[in-house]
């Protein structure tokens, strides 16, 4: 823990350019107004309750509607059940409702609401409604860029439904949560920009948790991942999921993600 | 009959020299807030979606852009504030380049002395809130604490200095 610690105030600390296109967590600020959003996610968890590995897709897409307000709309597709099959879809708002801006820093805060429905079978504790659960998720963002490193971190509350048709909620599993997450982001390269071609480089390191309200079992995970930013338009995220610390069934917490991503400025 | 068909073209002659001589040939945006190639690219564009601008230049490490007019725009500088707004940024620092007829202008308010001003072309710096970042405004709110206009919001006039 002492290492992590060490290590995180050394990224926090090293003068660079702060970044916060994070590749699991949300920041504060929202997409431009009328800029259109095009992401594949893509992961590949392997199980541990059975043999194998989970692909799960998550198409999404996501639309400024003013500067502080913004929708997305995601699909849940995965091979749980062994076929690629589309489980499930999920709708997302984002309010952006505080920003101070200066020269070298930003405070920014935003509220978000997510809807989920998903189809199949529920196999775990861990409450999860970007996949897995039928569910809806509220909470609160706050985004700082203190010279030039950006901290980002939310708290938010997450409640299971049954996923009809066919799989109730387990009455012995408790069904509502706690999440909370820590995002730091840094631009590696360039050290200097010289155009929008430019590539750029980000290292990302963030933090996943969660407690079930009604017993009290987390988990926590960490997902440091590279971001390759493609003629200031395009996006690729690698990144690799580590559970750090659980005491809850969770049927497939390590593994990794592969995100792109396309904005349409000005689209309509 | 004839007499007021001159009067009418005297008129619209003067409004459209009134509209010429308040023309903004140039645009310096600072923007706050951002450090990314993207967001910086989502600014770049939001600006360019403007069928006035001729041409934004970009230094992405200072995040300024200097917007370029064609010679016949009514854009006031409130635009660049709503631009640089709708990419989810703030205006830091905005300056524009105008023929000096301009200061006659009833809706720009100098903070400054601006008959210091000999040359046909001069630049300004618009001061009001949304234009500077927000400690700077708190600053300017009360070093022009005789200036009564400066702290009401009136999106239609421009509190601005002149800076040569």
């Amino acid at each position: 823990m002492k290492k992590i610690i060490f290590l995180l105030l050394l990224f926090i600390f090293q003068n660079n350019y702060g970044q916060e296109l994070f590749v699991v967590t949300d920041p504060a600020s929202n997409i431009p107004a009328n800029t259109l959003s095009i992401r594949m996610m893509q992961s590949v968890f392997k199980e541990q309750i059975e043999t194998g590995y989970n692909y799960h897709a998550m198409p999404e897409i996501t639309y400024g509607l003013t500067k502080n307000l913004m929708i997305r709309s995601t699909l849940f597709v995965s091979t749980r059940s062994n076929n690629l099959i589309t489980e499930g879809a999920s709708f997302y708002v984002k309010y952006r409702f505080f920003s101070v801006d200066d020269i070298n820093s930003h405070f920014r805060m935003a509220t978000f609401a997510r809807y989920s429905f998903n189809k199949a079978d529920i196999h775990q504790e861990e409450i999860e409604i970007m996949g897995h659960n039928t569910g809806f998720e509220t909470g609160l963002i706050a985004t700082q860029l203190i010279k030039k490193v950006a901290i980002s971190s939310s708290i938010s509350f997450e409640k299971a439904l049954d996923n009809k048709p066919d799989y109730a909620f387990p009455a012995n599993q408790g069904n509502n949560a706690t999440n909370y997450t820590l995002s730091i982001g840094k631009l590696m390269y360039p050290k200097k920009y010289t155009s929008y071609k430019q590539t750029n480089i980000n290292f990302m390191l963030e933090f996943l948790g969660q407690t079930i309200n009604q017993n009290g079992k987390s988990y926590l995970d960490a997902v440091p991942s590279v971001q390759f930013i493609i003629n200031s338009q395009a996006r690729i995220d690698f990144g690799y999921r580590q559970q750090l610390y659980n005491s809850m069934v969770r049927s497939a917490p390590n593994g990794v993600y592969l995100n792109l991503e396309y904005n349409f400025f000005n689209a309509f | 009959m004839k007499n007021l068909k001159y009067k009418f073209i005297t008129i619209i002659a003067i409004l459209t020299s009134a509209v010429s001589t308040a023309q903004i040939s140039k645009a310096e945006i600072k923007a706050t807030g951002l450090t990314c190639s993207m967001c910086s690219n989502a600014i770049n564009k939001q600006l360019k979606s403007m069928p006035e601008v001729v041409n934004v230049d970009t230094d992405l490490n200072t995040n300024t852009f200097t917007v370029t007019l064609k010679t016949d725009n009514t854009l006031s500088p409130k635009i660049f504030k709503e631009k640089v707004e709708k990419a989810g940024f703030f205006i830091g620092s905005l300056i524009v380049s105008m023929k000096s007829e301009a200061l006659n202008r009833k809706d720009y308010i100098f903070v400054n002395n601006k008959t210091e001003a000999a040359a046909s072309d001069v630049k300004i710096q618009v001061l009001d809130k949304g234009y500077v970042p927000d400690k700077e405004y708190k600053k300017l709110l009360k070093s022009f604490k005789n200036i009564a206009s400066y702290a009401v919001m009136n999106d239609d006039d421009f509190h601005v200095k002149m800076i040569k």
